[in-house]
């Protein structure tokens, strides 16, 4: 049952090391998600490399040789990112030394410190990802980071995998109140030194301040989550499809639109505010990096810490470096505003490098019709007409082939045909602008919200009448007719399966996909990912001070709210330890009363045991003392130290036990 | 035993690693203010808080009942079996002992089923001759997440005796009433001279230990030759040369278990003592006791 200390300290055992292995590689998934890919792979070989090695009895020993690998890994480091700076290489080098330490580990106190790193390894996942998965694979890997080292203390206690398992889940239990206490109530003081994460998502959205050809399609198989959006009281969801705004862009160069780098922040006055009916949205918006924020089109009372710019669009004033969650009212309704001489110049601004047969299209509408709506309906009527195709790879275009895309190929998604509308607009004379957004949602009934993906990224084109101000036109409607009322998937997959389109997966996956189980599924994980989002990482400083307020304990101060939570967590510490006391309190132990009993009798009979006699040791004086009773003490003592020791208790020996008691010195 | 405080409980030296983490993890979700970071933070905080009530708990209802340690000679190791009950309702795990006061020489034990006792042997050197205070035993734990450590006392009035050790010149002098023969013939006449074996006897040489019957699992055995058990030794204090007490008192002790092992009556005088001759596990220990407790507290002994 014992060990000796030196033998322990010289090696680590392996039932522990297996937990701590199977918690390391619960690390890795938001690692390979963002780190370079050798990273990983290393840290995955150093822990096969340990168990092969332990049981050998290797492990690197030499300083030097030590110091030389750290010393390459930071060379291999700097090579794959061109620096040391920002959270990848950071974390890498941390992955790395890690790696190294688990290749040197080999005493008991190590596992301690292995165990240690591991949690840090934790925190360096939340700093790659936040994500729901990256952080239910973080939390299995912090818990079973806990089952480790119960296991590493319990040693050679009998049970390999529930017993510490249960152990775990009974302390996590009993950490959840505490858990939530100070997730709750413990105050969120800024530490007053701050350091930025790089912009890690800005590359993995579809927004920038640029429509070319082809950067809308390119999005088309994301899977990536742009924002979710509830429509608090539910009276107020919008009845049309759900074009969501966010950039307007103005510059014109054929198939190409660009917005403004720095928009002006306009002030919307009181009395233009809409009179129609008004929708309430509350926006999580994923992070990405950059400014954009997203409305239903058009937004007009905007969130704090953002601003309503020219083109009726809001920005955020700071970077989105993390999920946030705004509340925003639109009206579908569009108000007229007046086009400033300068706004006219800029909406009608084309570059020079149109080709005639182009500008002859847009000059035939206008020679053709009298008023700016027919020809708007002039031009749609030749989008409808003329052969023109949705499709998700419509080959590569320039920004100079409009002419290619008009007259020859007239294969396109939703980005060719905005720019080509709003440019063919331009060319007869009427203002015309290209916005981008995001176009419908996934409707999820189980959460109650509307998620939109980056595949639902949509541009369409706004001209401006007269008399009713900037108004919404989707060209892709009329190619693709219904595109507007699903978001992309779903009407993708429509087509699909009424096969006006090749699939884009195998028969089989598509239809798994669509079967009911799999949705039901994918709804379920994506409330759960709201919720995560909305109800845990929405949870932030601001959002605890309104809490804290609302509830009147903010006004004593942070200091007086951490002795608060302190003295809350003492209590309930003293409440579970008082209540394990009683669980496992002694009670009457039959086998040690009968063998008291059974002192008493044979002390009668002048054999006195000591306090510090042991059984057996007692129990042969006891026998030189009393020579006629000796088999039956022998026997006695024997039976006792069977069931005193033995480690499962054993009903009939224990009653052969009392027989014998009872039955000495009669 | 009875514990002689309530259970204390003090951080180990990882408490202080555990610390470092949560500080670099306070540090994070601050600077970032990141809840998913500040979930981390509170969930390892409020399990380590969680785990000192059982680590607490773990040495509630655990006891320690020593029992008589064997005689040692000094520079050996005294063995002191202990056995630790537990009487709660829950098995105990990862418990430690050790004496108080040293942290060295501790025994783990894994595992004590509920109402159960584990038995076990603590080892330690003995020093100097003497009898000596066990004085307290400290149980230890760090179950389950050894980030705390819980300490128990345990007082104890028992004592031990240490031998002199055993040092010198093994030839016993030549006051017997018979020559004995030399080593060298008795054990080249070992065919012949075999008279027996008889128990082993703590503390002399291994020579002749019958090692075939410890291979058959019997218990240590002694091969004893004819020709040894012969004459009468006086082993007297004052009749050595040496000027050390000690020295003297080590030559004694060797005598003493040399004599025992060749079964010849041996007696000891020591000033102000004297045992007669006889043979004898019993006479034997008498001796060495006398031995051991010689001059013991007086000033100028060792």
């Amino acid at each position: 049952m014992s060990m000796s200390r030196s033998k322990r300290d010289r090696s680590i055992p392996r039932r522990p090391l297996l937990w701590l292995a199977a918690a390391l590689l619960f690390t890795l998934p938001p690692m390979f998600r963002s780190l370079a890919t050798w990273v990983p792979c290393l840290f995955l070989l150093a822990l096969a490399m340990k168990f092969w090695m332990e049981p050998r009895g290797y492990r690197l020993r030499f300083a030097i040789f030590k110091l030389m690998l750290a010393a390459v890994a930071v060379l291999i480091i700097f090579a794959s990112y061109n620096s040391l700076k920002g959270i990848e290489p950071a974390v890498s080098l941390l992955v790395v030394l890690i790696s190294l330490k688990v290749l040197e580990a080999h005493t008991a106190r190590e596992f301690q410190v292995m165990v240690l790193m591991g949690w840090v390894l934790c925190l360096c996942g939340f700093f790659l990802s936040q994500d729901f998965a990256a952080a239910l694979c973080l939390l299995t890997a912090f818990a079973l980071l806990l089952v480790a080292l119960i296991q590493f203390h319990r040693a050679a206690s009998p049970g390999a995998f529930w017993p510490p398992l249960r152990t775990a889940c009974k302390l996590l239990a009993q950490a959840a109140p505490l858990i939530v206490l100070l997730f709750v109530l413990f105050p969120r003081i800024g530490s007053g030194f701050r350091f930025e994460f790089r912009d890690l998502r800005a590359a993995g959205t579809g927004f920038s301040d640029r429509l070319s050809p082809g950067s809308i399609a390119l999005l088309a198989n994301s899977s990536g989550i742009a924002f979710r959006a509830e429509f608090p009281g539910s009276n107020t969801r919008p009845t049309g499809p759900m074009y969501w705004r966010g950039a307007v862009m103005w510059h014109c160069d054929g198939m190409e639109w660009r917005a403004p780098y720095a928009p002006a922040s306009i002030s919307r006055a009181p009395n233009q505010s809409p009179s129609g009916n008004t929708i309430r949205q509350r926006i999580t918006l994923a992070p990405h990096g950059a400014r954009w924020m997203f409305a239903l089109d058009r937004p007009f009372e905007i969130p704090r810490s953002a601003m309503l710019v020219r083109g009726d669009y809001i920005r955020s004033v700071q970077p989105i470096r993390k999920t946030r969650r705004y509340e925003v009212v639109s009206s579908p309704e569009v108000t007229r505003n007046d086009l400033t001489p300068y706004e006219r110049k800029e909406a009608l601004e084309l570059p020079a490098s149109i080709s005639p047969a182009v500008r002859e299209l847009a000059q035939s509408w206008v020679a053709q019709n009298s008023n700016s709506r027919a020809i708007i309906s002039s031009a749609l009527q030749f989008f409808r007409t003329q052969g023109f195709r949705y499709s998700l790879s419509p080959g590569e275009y320039k920004k100079n082939d409009l002419e290619q895309f008009l007259f020859h190929r007239r294969v396109g998604f939703c980005e060719h045909y905005a720019a080509s509308f709003a440019t063919l607009m331009r060319l007869a004379g009427i203002p015309a602008r290209v916005v981008v957004g995001y176009l419908g949602g996934e409707y999820n009934d189980l959460g109650d919200f509307f998620l939109v993906r980056q595949a639902d990224t949509h541009a369409w084109c706004e001209v401006w009448l007269p008399e009713s101000g900037w108004m919404r036109l989707d060209p892709t409607n009329v190619v693709a007719p219904g595109r507007a009322s699903l978001d992309l998937n779903s009407f993708l997959d429509g087509r699909i399966a009424s096969g006006q389109m090749e699939s884009r997966r195998s028969a089989f996956l598509a239809r798994l996909a669509r079967s009911a189980i799999f949705t039901n599924i994918r709804l379920a994980w994506e409330t759960l990912n709201y919720q995560w989002d909305t109800r845990l990482l929405g949870f932030d400083a601001d959002v605890q001070d309104v809490l804290l307020s609302s509830i009147g304990i903010a006004k004593h101060g942070p200091y007086f709210l951490i002795v608060e939570v302190l003295a809350i967590a003492v209590v309930m510490l003293v409440i579970y330890f008082g209540w394990m006391q009683l669980r496992t309190r002694s009670r009457v132990n039959p086998v040690k009363m009968l063998y008291e009993r059974f002192c008493r009798k044979i002390a009668s009979l002048g054999a006195q045991r000591h306090p510090w006699e042991g059984p057996s040791d007692f129990s042969m004086r006891a026998a030189q003392l009393l020579p006629h009773e000796s088999e039956r003490i022998r026997q006695i003592s024997n039976t006792y130290i069977s069931l005193r020791y033995a480690p499962e208790p054993d009903a009939i020996m224990l009653d052969r036990f009392a027989k014998e008691v009872s039955a000495f010195g009669r | 035993m009875k514990a002689r405080r309530l259970p204390l409980f003090f951080p180990t030296a990882s408490f202080a690693g555990l610390l470092f983490v949560l500080g670099a993890m306070w540090y994070a979700a601050s600077s970032q203010n990141s809840p998913a970071v500040y979930l981390l933070l509170f969930a390892l905080t409020a399990v380590f808080l969680v785990s000192i009530p059982h680590t607490v708990i773990n040495l509630a209802g655990v006891r320690v009942a020593l029992e008589s340690a064997q005689p040692a000679f000094a520079g050996q190791e005294v063995s002191l079996p202990v056995e630790i009950s537990n009487s709660s309702r829950a098995a105990r795990h990862g418990i430690e002992l050790a004496l108080s006061g040293s942290s060295r020489d501790r025994e783990r034990i894994d595992y004590i089923p509920a109402d159960k006792a584990a038995r076990m042997t603590l080892r330690f050197p003995a020093r100097q001759r003497g009898e000596h205070e066990i004085g307290a035993l400290r149980l230890t734990s760090v179950y389950p997440l050894g980030f705390i450590r819980v300490s128990k006392k345990f007082a104890s009035a028992q004592t031990y005796t240490v031998y002199p050790k055993p040092e010198g010149d093994p030839q016993l002098p030549l006051n017997g009433t018979s020559i004995p023969r030399s080593r060298l013939e008795t054990e080249i006449g070992e065919g012949d001279d075999f008279a027996g074996v008889r128990a082993y006897v703590p503390g002399e040489s291994q020579r002749h230990i019958d090692w075939k019957a410890v291979a058959r699992g019997q218990a240590l055995m002694i091969k004893q030759f004819a020709a040894e058990t012969e004459g009468v030794v006086h082993l007297d204090f004052s009749a050595l040369r040496f000027a050390n007490v000690e020295e003297r008192l080590s030559q004694l002790a060797l005598w003493v278990i040399e004599a025992e092992r060749d079964r010849r009556p041996y007696g000891l005088r020591l000033p102000g003592t004297e045992i007669p001759p006889a043979v004898g596990q019993v006479h034997f220990h008498q001796c060495l006791r006398a031995l051991s407790l010689f001059q013991v507290g007086m000033p100028g002994s060792a």
